[in-house]
């Protein structure tokens, strides 16, 4: 793949994980680490450290639209936030003392405890929920 | 919505394991912390939302930093991405009236497995 070629692809990518984020409430980063992982040939460390500088313009981006909307409590949300901070930096220093392959074969593992939380969910709900 | 103070006890645990699963996976955190709020902390599903999504802005800050510090963040190809994925979720909002939810759950519950298999073999 050319490096142009990959870019439209990146972009491309992108605004399917934005729209499917928007649509299951499913956050982008369980599509971009698969994505740079096995279709960019991106390193599984160097994949997770990308996606979560995707994740972070998308939530702000996202919190700004709850906010004007008047959803939720931002102020509260970031102070819960902080906490959450400290778990962020022990993960990654967690990922990074791990070989790629094994944190692949965790992340494999997450996938697929998603996949069967959003079918168990499908079967679950009744009827849509709008 | 429920009151939260700084030091609720079941905020905090919410938050470390959101922020813990989200600097190992390179994720939001949101997909364990939206349901822990909302069985164990009694938020209503929306509220969870926002403060999950408010949340995951100082929890990925933290991520991207540490990882930036090993060096493994490519930056070109996270704004290249973040271009896409901002203009993507005005068009998923717009379609979300429109599409039935279950179909699409199913669907791309099929597809995630698919992946994660995919994934595991190439490791």
């Amino acid at each position: 793949m050319t490096a142009a070629t990959l870019y439209v692809a990146l972009v491309a990518f992108g605004v399917a994980t934005g729209a499917a984020a928007g649509l299951l409430g499913v956050g982008g980063g369980i599509m971009i680490v698969p994505f740079l992982t096995l279709v960019a040939d991106v390193p599984q460390h160097a994949a997770e450290a990308t996606s979560l500088l995707v994740v972070l313009p998308t939530a702000i981006a996202a919190s700004i639209v709850l906010r004007r909307r008047g959803i939720g409590d931002l102020a509260t949300a970031l102070r819960f936030g902080l906490v959450g901070a400290l778990g962020g930096a022990a993960g990654a220093v967690l990922a990074l003392a791990l070989p790629g392959p094994t944190l692949r074969i965790v992340f494999a593992v997450f996938l697929g405890l998603v996949a069967v939380r959003l079918v168990r969910d499908a079967i679950v709900t009744p009827e849509r929920r709008t | 919505m429920r009151a939260a103070s700084l030091l609720d006890r079941q905020l905090l645990v919410i938050g470390a394991i959101g922020g813990l699963l989200s600097g190992l996976l390179g994720v939001g955190g949101g997909i364990v912390m939206v349901p822990l709020l909302v069985l164990w902390g009694g938020y209503a599903q929306r509220s969870a939302h926002a403060i999950s999504l408010g949340a995951i802005i100082p929890i990925s800050i933290a991520g991207v930093v540490t990882y930036g510090v090993a060096g493994e963040v490519r930056v070109s190809y996270a704004l290249a991405l973040a271009a896409g994925a901002v203009a993507g979720a005005r068009l998923g909002a717009g379609l979300l009236t429109r599409l039935d939810e279950r179909a699409l759950k199913l669907a791309f519950g099929a597809f995630l497995t698919a992946v994660a298999i995919f994934m595991g073999v190439r490791a």
